[in-house]
């Protein structure tokens, strides 16, 4: 049996300045997929200013946010179900 | 196993052709107001710096005669630049040099002289930035003999059809439409962000695609275009009208063939363009279906295109303009005579 | 730097092609254009720009290039074309629309190009600049030899496309040199009422790039000035403005009445006639003897008069080839 353990994929609590909302402009791996830690996984928008959210972990990507979307700094967007032996 | 979904805005899918066919040829250069460290004010040239550095990624002055007249010099003496236009809307201070240079050119020396330059430039309105910073001049550009054009509705052309431009030895226009960059502050139509490849291919330059099968009616478009097309064929599909949607995806060489093999496969035709509705693109298409045999259509073709009006600022004036899926379903709707 | 003893002689051997070269097309131009002067007609149809007066500038400069370096002129380009070395014969057959010219008979008069000799010239005033500017960048970016010169009128220097041009240049510290032929008219507007400064070199400075004004339309003096220019350019050292006096002796096109012109200016002009203030300077100097002169205007009229032959006697392509070469 292997043991499956959820990496949350969270935006960082310092990435822009300003305590203001942000959104998910674009997803650019749909759910349920396969990725590799370092993939490029979304783009979320603060100000004008995008910034890149990459996967901390490799696994299968369950998004919980979708694009459109506000999200707040520290906001868990996806989990990576990280499998291993 | 099958290669890792990996899906690209078109404005990274640019930015990767760019860089995997500067990689591979050193005489791929590229120059326009701030493509460089800034990465183009649509993300189109997104990282370009950062590897090339300023030789080969060069931000310009805001001088298009001169920028736009060096591409067709430096084109002319074996390099290959993508210039950029920011706007296409800003054609008109350099259009002596795209109109009669670069695509002249060629012919004037019997063909003893290629000017194998790519102006990429950005299209498309929305979003209220007012009538020289909204337009699509599709017709304009298309009406011009030696120029080749390219319009892209989603990043898997984007990438593709970007590497073939870059390669092709006639000049080429490659006309982006704003709303599918995946630019946040613009708004982007997500159907244009699409799973793209890593490694280098080539979308042929002038063969439209049939991005939904129908047998009632066809949709041909362009650009944004295609996915207004696409909502309406889900309603018109609720209806139960059948459309197909055609992507031109490039204006010329226009694939005339497969515009008339759907249209006589349905017999109806509506075109959908953004660009102003006479004298261009909408006309085009129609015409090169009825002269070649009017016989094949149940109907009277029908266009949804901007209308013939300078573009308005105010935001609900500029929203009743343009093209959309709803005014696709009225159309269609027409042709097909479903609607009582 | 001054003109060595061969380069004089070629100097004057090119006017002299040059100054034939127009006189017969001059000629031709104007057979079945009388009684009744429509432009269409004829062996030579469309317009035409001779550029009688004016060949010291293309000789002075032409002098210090090669075939590698690029030029590009304007709708008045015959005396640069021939002084960048353009195949004599294909040019006159591209100027009568024949198979065998530059370009098959799609360029024309001001459509000129020779790719063997990274020649071009284009119709729209002021739009060579920006393509000189390109070519300039490619060797710069090749790291290949060549400089570029773009040719224009003094009327070019008030278009966008020239101060653009000119600053780019400066910016990216470009080899290319622009050297403007003051001929004083653009077409019946006189410089001084359409140009804010008295010469257009005192421009340069605006795009911090040297600019030198030649009076006096005479090939050793240009000779200097450009080969100045041209060396810097070579060396590395960016941009240069030229701004050479010259005397357009014809109209600004065929047909022109010039009734625009003062009285007396014309036959004032034709008194300065460059070439034969050349011929006599070289005689009186000793650098031509009458043998050496007479051999030179010898050679000079079979290379026209060989042009204008094949030219003659060419044919023209099939009307449905103008279909051709529209892409790469």
């Amino acid at each position: 049996m292997t043991d499956e353990t959820a990496q949350a994929v969270r935006i960082p609590v310092d990435l822009w300045e300003e305590d203001v909302e942000a959104v998910i402009t674009t997803w650019f791996v749909s759910g349920e997929a396969e990725v590799d830690q370092g993939d490029l996984l979304a783009e979320v928008m603060a100000e004008k200013i995008q910034f890149e959210i990459v996967a901390p972990a490799s696994g299968i990507l369950n998004i919980m946010v979708q694009q459109d979307e506000l999200v707040e700094k520290g906001d868990t967007i996806a989990t990576i179900t990280v499998s291993s032996n | 196993m099958a290669a890792k979904e990996r899906k690209l805005t078109v404005a990274r899918a640019m930015a990767e052709a760019m860089s995997q066919e500067m990689r591979a040829d050193e005489q791929v250069f590229v120059m326009g107001e701030d493509v460089g460290p800034l990465g183009g004010v649509f993300g189109n040239t997104r990282g370009l710096y950062e590897e090339f550095g300023k030789e080969r990624v060069r931000d310009t002055p805001i001088s298009e005669t001169a920028f736009m007249g060096a591409a067709v010099g430096a084109a002319a003496d074996g390099m290959r630049p993508i210039v950029e236009l920011m706007f296409v809307d800003f054609f008109g201070v350099c259009f002596d040099a795209i109109y009669n240079l670069m695509a002249k050119n060629t012919y004037f020396s019997g063909g003893n002289i290629n000017v194998p330059a790519v102006i990429m430039t950005s299209t498309g309105g929305g979003y209220s930035d007012g009538g020289q910073h909204s337009q699509c001049l599709y017709g304009t550009f298309a009406h011009l003999p030696g120029m080749k054009v390219v319009v892209p509705s989603n990043a898997f052309d984007a990438k593709g059809m970007l590497t073939a431009a870059i390669r092709d030895n006639s000049p080429v226009i490659y006309m982006f439409h704003k709303g599918l960059q995946g630019m946040g502050w613009l708004g982007t139509e997500a159907g244009a962000t699409v799973n793209v490849p890593e490694e280098q291919y080539t979308v042929e330059i002038g063969k439209a695609a049939t991005v939904s099968e129908g047998h009632d009616v066809t949709i041909v478009s362009l650009g944004m275009g295609v996915h207004h097309s696409l909502r309406a064929a889900a309603l018109l599909q609720e209806k139960g009208v059948s459309a197909e949607v055609v992507d031109l995806r490039a204006l010329v060489p226009l694939d005339r063939d497969h515009i008339f093999e759907s249209v006589k496969k349905t017999g109806r035709l509506v075109v959908v363009d953004e660009d102003y509705q006479s004298y261009g693109v909408s006309g085009e298409v129609i015409a090169s279906v009825v002269e070649r045999d009017i016989s094949i259509l149940k109907a009277a073709p029908q266009r949804v295109a901007y209308p013939d009006i300078p573009i308005p600022f105010a935001h609900h004036m500029e929203q009743w303009a343009l093209p959309n899926a709803e005014k696709i379903v009225s159309a269609c709707l027409e042709v097909t005579h479903s609607d009582g | 730097m001054d003109p060595t003893l061969e380069q004089k002689q070629w100097m004057y051997r090119q006017m002299l092609v040059s100054r034939l070269f127009e006189e017969r097309v001059e000629q031709i131009y104007l057979e079945g254009k009388t009684p009744v002067f429509n432009m269409a007609n004829g062996p030579i149809p469309g317009e035409m720009h001779l550029s009688n007066g004016q060949e010291p500038c293309a000789v002075g400069v032409c002098a210090h290039l090669n075939a590698e370096d690029i030029v590009t002129a304007t709708h008045r380009p015959h005396h640069q074309a021939i002084a960048k070395g353009v195949d004599l014969k294909k040019m006159a057959a591209e100027i009568f629309g024949k198979a065998t010219g530059l370009s098959g008979g799609r360029g024309g008069h001001m459509h000129l190009f020779d790719a063997n000799v990274n020649f071009s010239c284009s119709g729209i005033v002021g739009q060579g600049l920006g393509p000189a500017v390109g070519a300039a960048l490619s060797r710069k970016m090749q790291k290949k030899s060549g400089v570029a010169v773009s040719f224009l009128g003094e009327g070019a220097a008030n278009q966008g496309a020239f101060h653009e041009s000119l600053n780019l240049a400066a910016v990216w510290n470009l080899p290319v040199i622009f050297v403007i032929e003051d001929n004083a008219w653009g077409i019946s507007v006189a410089k001084e009422t359409a140009t804010a400064v008295k010469h257009n070199a005192t421009r340069a400075a605006a795009y911090d790039m040297p600019g030198v004004y030649v009076p006096g339309n005479d090939p050793d003096a240009i000779f200097t000035a450009a080969g100045e220019a041209i060396q810097r350019a070579r060396a590395g050292g960016g941009p240069s403005l030229l701004d050479i006096e010259t005397y357009r002796l014809a109209g600004h096109f065929m047909g022109d009445a010039e009734a625009y012109r003062p009285e007396g200016e014309k036959e004032g002009l034709l008194k300065k006639d460059p070439i034969l203030g050349y011929e006599s300077a070289l005689l009186a100097s000793g650098n031509l003897s009458e043998s050496e002169n007479a051999e030179i205007k010898d050679s000079a009229k079979r290379a026209v008069d060989e042009a204008i032959e094949f030219a003659r006697e060419s044919q023209f392509s099939n009307p449905e080839s103008a279909l051709e070469h529209v892409f790469a």
